[in-house]
């Protein structure tokens, strides 16, 4: 167990196998083919979020804690657009649209005014999740058309729409990119040591401004699934989902300094998150558990090579 | 090496200290009660609790770290101030159990951020779900409310003169801040440890004890803050502090102490706590709806931030004039 990522990936995995027995211990009922399709409908966008903050980590620029704010103000300003006369067939086009000029922000924030990105991004987390709930003074605007509902409800092939339609595609194309291309060797590069990667001619700020568009691109999509899923724009859907973006990152293997890990992990990772909460639910613990014990697997996720447990034992050779 | 508790020579605070003035010029023409002795008191009463954690913030930030917890440290902190009161305790002890509280939070802090290895902003965030459910817990999703006046009255007591008491200890807590700051090893150590960690520790400074110390000063000063809340609101609930954090945080980078660590300014904190108050007054007495502060306060951070590295020459596509040296 010498190889972090081989640790982080067998600490995962020991979770994952953790709450299945803890649940087919209290409450066998739990482990139904249904669960797994609610799990995939609720993780959907978790997943597309976490997958703009893990590029962001791998590539050692650092993090962005805007993605719950994006998300929330994204649906918000998408509908009050269609409530001031933009057709609504837009919907899609707009949400997208919205969500990249936030990333763009960020981008301009930290490669441009050249910002820290822990504090660039806290302070457009509060901008963002601020102005959607002083938009809408705190109340959800409603309007969605119909003809979007049965992509935010409905299942394909026994998988929510959204997960197989956005999900699978957006982390099938970031691990092509990340394994075959040499974007992905530059991030990995980036990640691994800002400073050698500049000197061998990577665009290290063209791609750390890109990052940051892809997240808020993501978190646009994400926002998008949320209108169709609900019916209404939410100002407070994306609340604490900095929280639940970086426990899902950093315990699906990726090093918090970056250059190390992968989307595969990522995607287990959020699946995990999302199915103690729903199991939470299922036995009628409040959500406000629920955040404590993200913030619990964030903090153990991060130990977990830290601390000298019995996966430190060394193998010799 | 001297350490530095002015930015840039006393620029900074002269430069706050006019936005203040100027805030208040602005608000005092568009309401014509911003001015009111009353009003200004209310200004300085809501500014209490921010002073003291914006000077524990200001410790975190000197040793480059940062911590989006404190806030829901003083809920929790309120908390256990609060059953203090409830148990009938003598006064003695509810006042300690403020920054006993805090202190003890404190240490869980810095014990994950430094010993675990953690960069702060993950460990705070993530610490800071883990104490919003502890909030939850002791709470059990009610309000702590009716709570005894005892603390009131100490709180509201009028010292000879008129000056309140809260005023006296914050004053004296800034006034204990900069003796550590500019005439102790510790002060010396803390600024060092925060403007280059690995030569600090090369020169034989003990970098963990100095980063943990740094934490656990900024609990227990979240712990004094919840004995003023306390006795000011006498109640606490869900969501006592949440938007002290960023609040905190905004108030000491507008006060210019940097965030990468190694600069503190502790004038400049006031100030920046004064400034970000009297907005927030300002704009909610000309009838702008308190859900924008989070909007304006991020903004204002953001602008400090921007403007910083705008006028330091950092970016290489601004050009500025620059005097002939």
């Amino acid at each position: 167990m010498r190889n972090p990522h081989h640790r982080s990936m067998l600490l995962l995995a020991a979770l994952w196998l953790l709450l299945i027995v803890i649940f087919a211990a209290i409450r066998p009922a739990i482990l139904q083919p249904s669960m797994i399709q609610s799990v995939l409908q609720f993780s959907s966008m978790l997943a597309l979020v976490g997958l703009g903050q893990a590029l962001l980590i791998l590539s050692g620029a650092g993090l962005d804690l805007s993605v719950g704010g994006m998300v929330s103000l994204t649906s918000i300003l998408t509908m009050l657009l269609v409530r001031a006369g933009v057709p609504a067939a837009l919907i899609p086009a707009l949400a997208l649209a919205i969500g990249l000029c936030l990333g763009l922000v960020n981008g301009v924030l930290v490669v441009n005014f050249r910002l820290l990105s822990l504090i660039a991004t806290l302070g457009s987390m509060f901008a963002y999740g601020g102005l959607a709930l002083a938009l809408t003074g705190g109340a959800t605007v409603s309007g969605v058309p119909s003809w979007l509902l049965p992509w935010g409800r409905g299942t394909l092939a026994g998988v929510p729409a959204h997960f197989l339609t956005t999900v699978v595609p957006a982390y099938l194309i970031a691990a092509a990119v990340l394994a075959l291309t040499p974007l992905g060797r530059w991030i990995f590069a980036m990640g691994n040591n800002e400073r050698s990667a500049r000197l061998v001619g990577i665009p290290v700020g063209r791609i750390r401004f890109t990052l940051y568009a892809i997240s808020g691109l993501l978190s646009g999509l994400a926002g998008l699934i949320s209108l169709a899923w609900f019916g209404s724009g939410r100002p407070d859907i994306g609340t604490n989902m900095e929280l639940e973006s970086l426990a899902a990152v950093l315990l699906g293997g990726v090093a918090i300094a970056g250059g190390r890990g992968g989307v595969g992990g990522v995607l287990a990772a959020v699946l995990l998150v999302v199915a103690v909460q729903a199991g939470l639910q299922y036995v009628n613990v409040s959500s406000s558990w629920q955040l404590g014990l993200v913030g619990l697997l964030l903090i153990v996720a991060l130990t977990a090579d830290r601390l000298p447990w019995g996966l430190r034992l060394r193998a010799k050779g | 090496m001297r350490p530095r508790l002015w930015a840039g020579g006393g620029g900074r605070e002269l430069t706050l200290l006019a936005g203040c003035l100027g805030t208040a010029i602005v608000f005092s023409l568009a309401s014509p009660y911003f001015l009111l002795a009353a009003n200004l008191a209310t200004i300085l009463r809501n500014s209490i609790e921010l002073l003291v954690i914006g000077l524990g913030m200001t410790f975190v930030l000197a040793i480059g770290g940062i911590d989006v917890s404190v806030g829901l440290v003083m809920g929790l902190a309120a908390i256990g101030v609060g059953h203090a009161l409830l148990a009938g305790l003598p006064l003695v002890l509810v006042v300690l159990a403020g920054p006993i509280a805090g202190a003890l939070i404190g240490i869980m802090t810095g014990s994950v951020i430094v010993f675990g290895r953690i960069p702060a902003i993950v460990a705070t965030v993530g610490l800071l779900g883990i104490y919003r459910t502890a909030i939850y817990a002791f709470l059990g999703g009610s309000w702590l409310s009716g709570l005894p006046g005892a603390l009131t009255a100490l709180v509201r007591m009028p010292l000879p003169g008129g000056v309140p008491l809260p005023l006296i200890v914050i004053l004296l807590l800034y006034l204990v801040a900069y003796l550590l700051l500019r005439w102790t090893p510790f002060g010396l150590h803390l600024l060092a440890v925060g403007q280059d960690e690995e030569r600090a520790r090369l020169a034989g400074i003990a970098v963990r004890r100095v980063r943990f110390l740094a934490y656990v000063a900024s609990g227990c000063l979240c712990g004094i803050a919840a004995v003023s809340y306390v006795g000011t609101y006498r109640n606490v609930e869900m969501t006592t502090g949440a938007s002290m954090s960023l609040d905190a945080i905004a108030a000491v980078v507008l006060g210019g102490t940097s965030i990468l660590g190694g600069r503190a300014s502790l004038l400049g904190t006031m100030l920046g706590v004064l400034l970000l108050r009297m907005l927030v007054n300002g704009l909610t007495l000309i009838g702008v709806p308190s859900l924008w502060q989070s909007v304006v306060t991020g903004v204002l951070l953001l602008a400090a931030l921007i403007a910083e590295n705008v006028t330091t020459g950092q970016l290489p596509w601004v050009r500025l004039r620059r005097p002939v040296a």
